[in-house]
């Protein structure tokens, strides 16, 4: 898989810190960079802090200090509409989180609706076109309680994905999933990944990481250790602690 | 297995029951030598009792030949003459000479007695109440949750107020000292007092319907780009509304009985109409009795509208 990389930067997080207001030190001085079309995967033990970093970058949670741009907008900037921003950054979350008093199309529809104010046929010819990539065209006046997990969870990436975004941050997409679902869900990704959408994927599924990251951190007790590629990540772990790591899970 | 119930033999329990508990109410009242007189309470519910039609001046009566109306001449000729055709029964003849206060005719219409008034006065305040009640309420709700300290303690300290006094001292208050200063009626110082009051509880009771939808649906709506509002409105409180419907019809009965209070603002509701029957009656018993059953038929029907709604809102999904 060849990879055009036109050398735009997507994401700037330039040495962030996250305090919960329980005193939590979630985040300590994190710093990443994610270029356009680049999938970047967060590997990391439990408690590390890896949703509360994903969770900054669309603002779900706030930084107690550092910075963040997106496509070149600093997310904290006074003159910054941050639901305009949202707008360009899709989440997929652990729990789906769909609206279920809402049928698949309507909540894949809502957004481009309310939101974007876009016009009702085009939106409506979107969201089908976007439920038949991800292989729901038969479900789509269901409602979300009578759908498996997998197909829950393409129906929230088609609902992401409807308003458009340039990025999209996926928080464990296939944890709450039975195994046999997994795969379809994955599939679904890869397809948005060599389509040249931009990542980010906190996930347990190694294969994942290996197969379709461009580079894979790894986070431990809200510290950002080891950024490297997927070979070398795997192959050759030169930090201790992700050596240690990875003899657990793998 | 759990052993099932012999339904007919509880069935045949339930019955005795009941029986049981009616027959000792008339023991009771015989032990007290009380007799029932219901029919006492009819007029006050409605009044058939003819109604005399009377003549506003002094004159001569006149009637058509088909005997359906009747003209009174006025002695005094710059007056108009007075026709009447709507009567059931004439008491005058033709040519008679009619002094002012007369009774020209009687009718046999059909008129709400106090009783029933009151009711219809029970059913206009509480649902003014309920109306303002809701439209408080959801604001005061959604003060309860927002991040803002300012919104978020002083609707506590609204509902902590509300919650923490008697309805009835709030009438009061309402009536002879905001009602004073601004100049309500007493309708309004009474509706005013009630909506203020269910309002709190309804208040209490939109809080706990949006706290119980998962942070999830608000995160996933703010994700996609919605502001804090249109979450509110296409996410959360559409979900919350269905979670509030039990405890809200159990309010809406609550306001409906408490309403019965604004009787002490002088209001003719149905508990003060009630009162003013059983002193020209004599009939204590089937009064009091009549008037709980209206409530119970407000009440009842309400909670019935709920939960029809409620079965179509579990439909939709
Ligand atoms: N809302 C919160 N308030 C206080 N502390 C929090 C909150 N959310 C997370 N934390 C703490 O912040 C740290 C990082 O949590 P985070 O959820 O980011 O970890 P994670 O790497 O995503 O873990 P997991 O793999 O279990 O999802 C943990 O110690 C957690 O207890
Ligand atoms: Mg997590």
């Amino acid at each position: 898989m060849i990879k055009e990389y036109t050398g735009d930067d997507m994401i700037v997080a330039t040495g962030i810190d996250k305090f919960y207001p329980n005193g939590c030190h979630a985040l300590k001085n994190v710093s990443a960079t994610v270029h356009r079309g680049e999938v970047l995967v967060v590997i990391g033990p439990s408690g590390s802090g890896k949703s509360t970093f994903l969770r900054t970058l669309n603002q779900l949670e706030t930084i107690s200090s550092g910075a963040i741009s997106i496509d070149a907008t600093d997310m904290y900037a006074k003159d910054t509409d941050i639901n305009k921003l949202r707008e360009e950054v899709g989440m997929v979350f652990q729990g789906f989180n769909l609206f279920p008093h809402m049928s698949v199309l309507e909540n894949v529809m809502l957004a481009p609706l309310k939101v974007s104010k876009r016009d009702r046929r085009e939106v409506e010819e979107h969201a089908r076109s976007l439920l038949c990539k991800v292989g729901l065209e038969s479900r789509m006046t269901n409602y979300p309680s009578q759908l498996s997990g997998g197909q829950m969870q393409r129906v929230a990436i088609a609902r992401a994905l409807a308003m458009k975004p340039n990025i999209m941050l996926f928080d464990e997409p296939t944890s709450a999933l039975d195994p046999e679902m997994v795969g379809e869900v994955l599939d679904v990704m890869k397809s948005l990944a060599k389509e040249g959408m931009t990542m980010v994927v906190v996930t347990h599924e190694m294969g994942f990481a290996r197969e379709v990251a461009d580079r894979v951190l790894f986070m431990e007790e809200g510290e950002l250790l080891v950024d490297d590629t997927p070979t070398l990540f795997f192959d050759n772990p030169e930090h201790p602690r992700l050596a240690k790591f990875l003899s657990q899970v793998l | 297995m759990e052993k099932t119930p012999n339904k007919l033999l509880w069935h045949g329990v339930l019955l005795a029951i009941l029986l049981g508990v009616g027959y000792s109410v008339l023991l009771a009242s015989q032990s007290i030598q009380y007799t029932w007189r219901w029919e006492r309470v009819v007029p006050y519910l409605v009044n058939t009792e003819p109604r005399p039609v009377m003549s506003p001046f002094d004159g001569v009566a006149s009637i058509s030949t088909d005997g359906l109306s009747v003209s009174i001449e006025s002695d005094n000729s710059a007056e108009p003459a007075q026709v009447f055709n709507e009567f059931s029964q004439l008491v005058v003849g033709d040519g008679d000479m009619i002094f002012e206060g007369d009774v020209v005719a009687t009718t046999n219409d059909w008129r709400l007695g106090p009783i029933m008034n009151g009711l219809v006065m029970t059913l206009k305040i509480s649902i003014v109440s309920l109306i303002f009640a809701v439209i408080i309420g959801l604001f005061v709700g959604l003060a309860r949750v927002s991040s803002n300290p300012a919104l978020k303690y002083l609707s506590l300290i609204y509902v902590e107020i509300v919650r923490g006094t008697p309805l009835l001292v709030q009438i009061f208050i309402f009536y002879f000292f905001i009602g004073t200063v601004l100049g309500l009626d007493r309708f309004t110082a009474g509706a005013a007092a009630l909506s203020i009051f269910a309002a709190a509880y309804v208040a209490e009771i939109i809080r706990s319907g949006i706290q119980s939808i998962p942070a999830g649906q608000m995160e996933a709506a703010r994700s996609l780009g919605m502001n804090y509002a249109q979450a509110m409105i296409y996410i959360v409180l559409p979900q919350a509304f269905k979670r509030t419907l039990p405890p809200m019809a159990g309010q809406f009965i609550n306001l409906i009985k408490d309403s019965s209070l604004v009787s002490v603002i002088s209001i003719t509701d149905l508990t003060k109409a009630g009162r003013e029957v059983v002193s020209g009656t004599f009939a204590p018993f089937e009064v009091w009795f009549t008037v709980a059953l209206l409530y119970l038929v407000l009440t009842g029907s309400l909670s019935w509208m709920v939960k029809l709604l409620e079965k179509r809102l579990a439909n939709s999904d």
